[in-house]
């Protein structure tokens, strides 16, 4: 169970990112996280691997406390935390499996992983992440040679190689098109209910949240103004999160 | 009948590609359809074994008896660059991904151990002279900016006499003798002197006709910034009809352009190929030594540069404006002003702006052959061992190289951003707007009629060129090719590659780790660590902003005379030139794949090797392509200063007035600058 308390952000040019979250997610749930940009989603899920220092609150995981881990703690504790990026965040010239097996790199030692040197389980661990995602036969292109959805699905098979118990997903499909967010997120589904993985996914469209997801909270300038499962967002709370002038639009 | 549909040659191909390939490298590549594989392959070949066989041919390289006979052992590495080339069209037979490492090693062995012998590297000079280095580097930093004079005695105070002599004074005690700032600080930046009266001070009534009068006589540094200014602002004229006449979209319209267009260029070309330094000594065969020498090679260079460039810019603008006011029944003249120059001017100034920097930095060094300015200054210092007066000089000139740098880079910006200045309803009154670019202009022309005078312009000596002047014409065009000459200017020719070669690999290996202690985004923001950042910039601004000719005198005290010291001095340009373009580029990598990277729980030093290195490798290869470019063009001139190579040949045969011989070299430089361009060009193209 991840518990989060709390938590705060305040930017050094004094935007507060953050205002007092206070949230549980319970193993094996698909929370979706909402919000207009620039409303903290971002900035709370890498909070949670701390790939931004919180300013104050409390996130713990499973009795372990991921705000007080010491830097060589939290390396450990981001092996577990698979991530998944709006822009792919994929090393463009490198091959696809080489981007994969980098997902890899919290477990291996540093000198061998250096020199590129991975085990033989590591490779066939890469070709089955790939399997899963579909596609083995790119594994020796250049990342940046494949479309938009394949990219994100490299991101995914890289972010099953660290054997995640959780996986953060930062607007996973706002840079593809809407044909291709079904497949994206379709893939992240079949993990949380396959393997019982717990998936953080913050998502711009209310019907992709109603698909998808398990439960929800909403974000409004760094506050927390909505908590429960995703049906409870009806047409006043709609309002409420993304404003008046907001319009429901769908997804296909 | 799956089986037979294959045909045979399928099977055959690799054996067919690896016995071709043993027979002739990259052969059997080019077969399998690789050509470009099989012809650099080939390429390369040749190149090697060439240079092994002129290595053992004249400079009895890497020597070994066997039996009888003697053979260099560059045959062995060459054996092996054979052999890989084998396996590789083997391995691209049996399509398998083929490995070029093994090849590259094998060649870098070759061409590496032959550069080492032609630059005459000694590196137990470095140990050996330690001592004398030692001493000048103490020099160096005790710049001659004050002089004691104790019982009448004067000396150079340096920063330790300062000291005392501060605490002294603050303390009350008697300080041991006077201090003053001496009168080499006077000599580089200038000094009131009584001087004739000036023609235009005596018609104005302000002198007595004959009478002296106190005036500002301009330092070697002054003199320095004139030229500099003078010549970019008189190229930058010159260039502008010159790069009409360059530019194809403009000479395609007119009848005959075509030919005038590739006339131009090929001009432009060849006078860009040859340095500003090599330029300094035609000149002076013209005009005779002096500030006016310098003026008119840093010109003739930077017309050709500025020309080029200005053309470019020319072909790429916005055809749309042009048809428009085509359309409106307006002349050629008439679209040229109305639409071609307004949107030129920007990117005209911009270029201008960069070249005032280029040429500010080659004022610097044209002293050495044009004998004005602070080149000379330096050349007479450091001759006569007056290594702090020297060191002065470095700093005052790194730091007026660092100023212009600034101010061009910051006005460029500003132009490049090219944003209206003032909001709609904010517009400036019509008669301030006016003085304001009177008061800009009346500025402009002073300083221009001002450095006209500091740098002796006199279109007279022009029209009345010294006496060898039409000799030299004549025998650069009657250029000496005996075998003897041929020899010699190849074999220079072949140092001076050498030495550019090494002096990148040197310089980029020290810039690679030191690159990364200058980029923000690595040493991070925090209190400390961001003054690692400003500390290695500095020492980066601080290098780039000497010439490599200026560092030269100080590695020939330390290592001789020879292609050695001139390859340390260009490794120490290089250094700080790469460290900039490294530093940059890391700067500007996407940082998606480092958040990434970091994500999957990855130690620091695995987070640079997968999301840093693949981000950097290719452009920093083409860097180096790009510093080896640059290299080749300085290394033609490093001889001038001691450097060895090509530009001590060059100084030699101008020295002894033997033109013919020179033309040669010049020519050569041409062939060989404008042969590295094109390469480089193209193999940057290939990376990005």
């Amino acid at each position: 169970m991840l518990k989060v308390e709390n938590l705060s952000k305040t930017y050094p040019n004094g935007t507060q990112a953050l205002k007092n979250v206070s949230f549980e997610v319970k193993e094996g749930e698909f929370l979706a996280v909402i919000g207009l940009s620039g409303s903290g989603k971002s900035t709370l899920l890498r909070c949670i691997n701390r790939l931004i220092e919180p300013t104050s609150g409390k996130i713990t995981w499973d009795d372990e406390d991921i705000t007080a881990a010491s830097s060589s703690e939290i390396r450990k504790i981001r092996r577990k935390i698979g991530m998944v990026f709006q822009q792919f965040n994929l090393v463009k010239r490198s091959s696809v499996l080489t981007n994969v097996l980098s997902g890899r790199l919290g477990y291996v030692d540093t000198l061998t992983s250096s020199l590129h040197l991975f085990s033989a389980a590591d490779h066939q661990r890469a070709m089955d992440s790939l399997d899963q995602v579909g596609l083995t036969d790119k594994a020796h292109v250049r990342a940046d040679s494949l479309s938009g959805g394949q990219q994100q699905r490299v991101g995914i098979a890289r972010a099953l190689m660290q054997e995640p118990r959780l996986i953060l997903a930062d607007e996973p499909v706002a840079s593809l098109d809407p044909v291709l967010a079904h497949s994206i997120l379709k893939y992240l589904e079949q993990l949380n209910k396959e393997r019982g993985i717990t998936v953080l996914c913050s998502l711009h469209f209310l019907d992709l949240v109603h698909r998808y997801a398990t439960s929800a909270i909403a974000l409004k300038d760094g506050e927390m103004v909505f908590q429960g499962l995703p049906k409870q967002i009806d047409d006043a709370q709609f309002k409420a999160i993304y404003g008046q002038e907001a319009e429901r639009v769908s997804v296909i | 009948m799956a089986n037979s549909l294959i045909p045979p040659q399928n099977l055959e191909s690799p054996i067919l590609a690896t016995v071709s390939s043993l027979i002739i490298p990259g052969l059997g590549q080019a077969l399998q359809k690789k050509y470009q594989r099989g012809i650099f392959i080939l390429t390369f070949g040749i190149i090697l074994a060439s240079l092994i066989y002129w290595s053992t041919a004249t400079l009895k390289l890497g020597l070994i008896s066997l039996g009888t006979i003697q053979v260099s052992w560059l045959w062995i590495p060459f054996g092996l660059y054979w052999l890989w080339n084998v396996l590789d069209a083997n391995a691209i037979g049996m399509k398998k991904t083929p490995g070029i490492l093994a090849g590259i090693i094998f060649a870098f062995i070759i061409i590496y151990v032959i550069a080492w012998n032609v630059t005459e590297v000694k590196l137990y000079r470095l140990v050996e002279r330690f001592n004398d280095a030692r001493m000048v580097s103490v020099k160096l930093l005790n710049p001659d900016i004050f002089t004691i004079s104790i019982n009448g005695e004067d000396s150079i105070c340096d920063w330790g006499c300062l000291y005392t002599y501060l605490e002294d004074k603050i303390s009350g005690h008697q300080p041991a003798g006077v201090v003053r700032i001496s009168d080499n600080v006077f000599d580089i930046f200038g000094r009131i002197k009584p001087q004739p009266a000036p023609g235009w001070r005596v018609s104005l009534g302000l002198a007595a006709e004959g009478s002296r009068v106190d005036t500002f006589v301009a330092g070697t540094l002054v003199e320095t910034i004139a030229m500099g200014l003078m010549a970019t602002l008189l190229s930058t004229l010159f260039a502008i009809p010159i790069s009409f006449l360059a530019a194809q979209n403009i000479m395609s319209r007119v009848p005959g352009g075509a030919i005038v267009y590739y006339i131009v260029r090929t001009l432009l070309n060849i006078v860009r190929a040859i340095d500003t330094i090599v330029w300094g000594l035609i000149v002076i065969v013209w005009v005779g030594l002096g500030n006016f020498a310098g003026v008119i090679a840093l010109t003739i260079h930077s017309i050709a540069a500025l020309a080029k460039l200005f053309s470019e810019e020319i072909e790429h603008i916005d055809n749309g404006p042009v048809e428009a006011i085509s359309a409106t029944g307006a002349n050629q003249i008439q679209t040229i002003s109305h639409a071609v120059i307004p949107q030129i001017i920007p990117a005209f100034l911009s270029y201008s702006l960069l070249r005032w920097d280029i040429n500010m930095r080659s004022a610097t060094v044209i002293g050495f052959v044009a004998g004005g300015g602070i080149g000379f200054f330096v050349v007479e210092t450091t001759r006569q061992g007056a290594y702090e007066q020297y060191a002065t000089a470095l700093w005052a000139i790194a730091i007026v190289i660092i100023l212009v740098d600034y101010i061009s880079a910051r006005w460029r910006e500003n132009i490049v951003a090219d944003q209206p200045k003032e909001s709609v309803d904010k517009v400036q009154k019509p008669i301030i707007r006016t003085l304001k670019v009177a008061f800009y202009v009346l500025l402009g022309l002073i300083i221009a009629v001002y450095c006209w005078n500091v740098t002796e312009i006199s279109i007279r000596s022009m029209l009345s060129p010294g006496k060898n002047f039409s000799r030299l014409l004549m025998d650069f065009i009657h250029i000496d090719l005996t075998a003897n000459v041929r020899m010699v200017v190849l074999q220079q020719m072949i140092v001076t590659v050498f030495q550019a070669m090494l002096a990148t690999t040197i310089g980029a290996i020290i810039a690679l780790p030191f690159s990364f202690l200058a980029a923000k985004n690595l040493t991070g923001t925090r209190k400390y660590s961001i003054w690692i950042y400003y500390a290695a910039r500095a020492i980066l601004n601080i290098l780039r902003s000497i010439e490599a000719l200026l560092y030269v005198v100080i590695f020939i005290f330390w290592v001789g005379i020879g292609p050695f010291a001139g390859m340390l001095a260009l490794a120490v340009t290089s250094f700080a030139l790469i460290g900039k373009l490294f530093s940059e580029s890391i700067e500007n990598i996407d940082p998606g794949p480092i958040e990434a990277i970091n994500a999957t729980g990855a130690s620091r030093v695995q987070m640079i090797v997968f999301a840093i290195l693949p981000q950097i490798t290719p452009p920093f290869i083409s860097y180096l392509i790009y510093q080896w470019d640059i290299n080749v063009r300085m290394a033609t001139i490093i001889g001038f200063a001691g450097g060895g190579g090509i530009g001590l040949t060059l100084t030699t045969y101008f020295g002894m007035l033997q033109y013919h011989k020179a033309g040669t070299v010049v020519a050569v430089i041409v062939v060989v600058v404008a042969i590295m361009d094109f390469a480089s060009a193209k193999l940057r193209h290939m990376l990005i």
